[in-house]
């Protein structure tokens, strides 16, 4: 849309031919989208920015499907999705966002113990050649390579079925990871399929909805008893916002849980939003005030603190709170309130009871 | 034999009588008995509350610094009883002779009469109460000394203190110096003994600088958590119940049962502290601290020492809750202003102690200061700000004079030994490095804390 620069980056990339290769691109794209931030609406440039993620996680894929062939083991023996979960899945990757992968492929027909053999090789390249380029890894290792997010569409089935079958703390925390999965590459279709499995499941399972909102509601809106902002009170990053944790998550928390009862399928936040209230799950100046506060808690994340970790792009989450502008500081009190308003209507749209 | 039996009765016969028919006690022999054992008991109560000092200061602190932190608030205990005994006692209440109420003396190398003379309370249990006052507020400035400061520090300090600059105080408000004659109003020490040693305590920790490690080179300040919150609690138990011989103990008597209602507001300003300061901590950082709590229930105990016997019931409340949200804020004063103050001492001991002191000059009323026969009723009850100016007048100057003479001597033994021990010493910890063993050998081994 106008952007040279980027749309020369977006072909670059697409002719990538090895690691090196995308790993100087990356940082192209970053010390790009880095300099246009300031002057971009914040919506568009999210948009952009993921569409530069994507594909520079496309071509790591192809560019591995290509290192499996010279290696002698062939092309992938049946189709497979990629997912990505985490803010990959849900389009609001920032300039520094981690690996958060996991890949399902198509029942084989002959041998499925050769067929999961190529995928765990395939997924360990493009995890590595993801990290090479930039992308830190999931610290929970939800990857592609760790054969629990590696699967076929059968055992993916299984697996949620035991899952929303025995919610325990730790299935609870997977199905909410399951929940922004979204195919980047791939045959799409085995991942649609994987989504109506899950969605069936919540209908089937009501009390499910219940568990989650107990395993989302942890995190707190960053606002204190007399509506004053809580900010780090030691350490380095003293004084200091947690907008990933205090702002941004409540609200991807709160909103994923309403689509995930009203069967929305729509991962990204602000799709899901505007989801909500076209299915009239929201009254419509309640979604366009959430829709507001969430696109200033994505602004402000992508201002938060970069760490550059041995050629990793890292990101703590928190914002010095001198930063903001006076305005800035109300408006974020403003969108907090909205944020904590929306916590007790999804509490009690679960619970039936008040927070 | 039977010779022996009659022998022995007719022995028996002579003793008797005399026991028959020995004079009943005289009422004021029982009311000096009673008063006695009154105090004898509010004495154990204090001495008892080194044991929280013990549990505070080590629970707030580091590991490897807890066997020196425990071990040399008895030792300076034991030290102080010398010198108390020695000077201090002369200097605080020594004869009449106080020179333009400035000082006492007399009475060194204390030599108290065996037993009570006119029915009074017999100045040995006098001499022992003072005492552990005096021993609480020079454990109440260990506060500023806490993980850095050098073993002879401690010896030299506890003489300069305990010996003279306290004594000084305590005749000011208590000995019959210029400032009781003021009518000031300091029940059981808020100023006496818990602001002085606040002042001690920021000297020391002005004079020391921050332990390594507590602020970043931006002015951000670290959390150097304690190693034991359990202890802590537990101190602040140990301390609220030793109160009750602190406060209700200073009426130094039975008699009308006055001293119950002395415990009765004790107990109210130390449950308020401990709700404000909760409810302050959450509300103001969204996470109810215990810490925070715990320095509230000692801020408002602290507080309440002034006026406990000067003020109504609902006044208590009032004073425990703003003790509690006071501690909080003085607290993150203190570490904007980069003090480090491992134990919270200035806090606690230093802001309460001025509020409660000052509280009196709000609250007291006419009635109840009549009845302790000290200054008189506060600004609510009398409308006159006479009380108020006395009250402050009597924080200003002890707290003037308690600062300057503890910094000079400080200072002195800064410049002449060396104040502060060495930064390897220091990362080692005092255990190691001033006594050569640690309180908890099997969790440490040696030199293990030079890599943390």
């Amino acid at each position: 849309m106008g952007d040279p620069v980027r749309v020369q980056l977006l072909k670059q990339i697409g002719k990538a031919d090895n690691v090196n290769v995308l790993r100087n691109l990356r940082d192209q794209v970053h010390e790009h989208m880095k300099g246009i931030l300031q002057m971009s609406p914040v919506e568009q440039f999210n948009e952009q920015l993921n569409e530069l993620h994507d594909t520079l996680i496309c071509r790591s894929i192809i560019l591995a499907e290509a290192e499996m062939a010279r290696l002698g083991m062939g092309s992938p023996p049946v189709p497979y999705a990629y997912l990505l979960f985490g803010s990959g899945g849900r389009l609001e990757q920032t300039l520094s966002s981690d690996q958060d992968s996991g890949i399902v492929f198509e029942d084989s027909a002959s041998d499925s113990e050769e067929t999961t053999a190529y995928f765990q090789q395939l997924t360990s390249i493009i995890v590595s050649m993801l990290h090479q380029s930039g992308y830190p890894l999931c610290e929970g290792n939800v990857l592609s390579n760790n054969p629990e997010w590696c699967m076929s569409l059968t055992e993916w089935k299984v697996k949620l079925n035991g899952w929303f079958g025995e919610p325990s703390w730790e299935a609870v925390r997977y199905l909410l990871i399951l929940a922004d999965g979204r195919s980047v590459y791939g045959d799409h279709r085995l991942a649609f399929e994987l989504r109506d499995q899950y969605f069936n499941n919540v209908i089937e399972y009501p009390n499910i909805t219940r568990r989650m909102l107990d395993n989302t509601m942890r995190h707190k809106v960053l606002l204190g008893l007399f509506g004053h902002l809580l900010k780090e009170q030691y350490g380095s990053d003293a004084g200091s916002l947690d907008i990933k944790y205090g702002a941004y998550i409540p609200l991807v928390n709160a909103i994923r849980l309403l689509a995930v009862q009203a069967g929305i399928r729509e991962t990204s936040t602000l799709s899901r939003i505007r989801t909500l209230a076209l299915h009239d799950q929201l009254p419509s100046e309640e979604a366009a005030a959430y829709e507001q506060a969430f696109l200033l808690f994505l602004r402000l994340r992508l201002m938060t603190t970069e760490q550059n970790e041995d050629g990793l792009y890292a990101n703590n989450g928190k914002l010095s709170s001198r930063s903001l502008s006076r305005e800035m500081t109300e408006e974020l009190k403003s969108a907090l309130k909205t944020g904590k308003k929306l916590q007790r209507k999804v509490f009690k749209r679960t619970t039936g009871r008040l927070m | 034999m039977i010779k022996k039996m009659v022998l022995t009765l007719a022995a028996l016969c002579l003793v008797f009588p005399a026991m028959a028919f020995a004079d009943d006690p005289t009422a004021g022999t029982l009311n000096m008995g009673i008063n006695s054992l009154w105090v004898m008991v509010a004495f154990v109560l204090v001495l008892l509350m080194q044991g929280g000092f013990i549990l505070l200061e080590t629970g707030s602190t580091r590991m490897k610094n807890a066997g020196h932190v425990a071990g040399k608030t008895i030792f300076t205990a034991g030290l102080a009883a010398l010198i108390y005994w020695a000077v201090g006692y002369g200097f605080a209440f020594g004869a009449d002779s106080s020179i333009n109420g400035f000082i006492g003396f007399g009475d060194f190398l204390f030599d108290p009469s065996i037993i009570s003379v006119d029915d009074g309370l017999p100045t040995t249990l006098f001499f022992l109460f003072q005492l552990a006052f005096a021993a609480v507020s020079l454990s109440i400035a260990w506060g500023g000394f806490a993980e850095r400061a050098k073993l002879s520090s401690y010896f030299i300090f506890t003489i300069v203190f305990v010996g003279v600059i306290y004594p000084i105080v305590a005749h000011w408000i208590w000995g019959g110096g210029w400032l009781a004659k003021d009518g000031a109003q300091d029940f059981a020490g808020s100023t006496v003994v818990h602001l002085s040693g606040a002042l001690a305590a920021f000297a020391a920790t002005v004079l020391l600088k921050p332990r390594i490690g507590k602020f970043n080179k931006d002015g951000s300040a670290n959390e150097i958590s304690g190693h034991n919150q359990v202890f802590t609690a537990l101190s602040v138990l140990l301390l609220w119940v030793g109160w009750f011989g602190f406060n209700a103990g200073s009426t130094l008597a039975i008699g009308d049962g006055f001293f119950g209602y002395v415990g009765f507001t004790t107990m109210l300003g130390a449950g308020a502290g401990a709700v404000a300061a909760l409810l302050i901590s959450w509300a103001v950082n969204g996470k109810a601290d215990i810490t925070t709590m715990l320095n509230g229930t000692l801020a408002g105990l602290v507080a309440i020492t002034a006026s406990c016997a000067f003020v109504e019931p609902w006044a208590a409340v009032v004073i425990g809750l703003v003790a509690g949200v006071l501690v909080f804020y003085s607290a993150k004063f203190f570490e904007k202003i980069k003090v480090d103050d491992p134990i919270y001492a200035m806090s606690v001991h230093g802001a309460a102690g001025i509020w409660g002191t000052l509280a009196n000059g709000i609250f007291a009323t006419d009635e109840l200061a009549a009845k302790v026969g000290v200054g008189q009723g506060g600004l609510i009850d009398t409308g006159s700000w006479h009380q108020l100016g006395v009250q402050a007048l009597s924080v200003l100057v002890c707290g003037v004079f308690v600062l300057a003479a503890s910094f000079l001597v400080l200072f002195l033994i800064k410049v002449a030994i060396g104040f502060r021990v060495t930064e390897e010493q220091e990362i080692i910890g005092l255990d190691l490095s001033e006594h050569g063993a640690y309180g908890y050998p099997e969790q440490l081994k040696k030199g293990q804390g030079i890599q943390g």
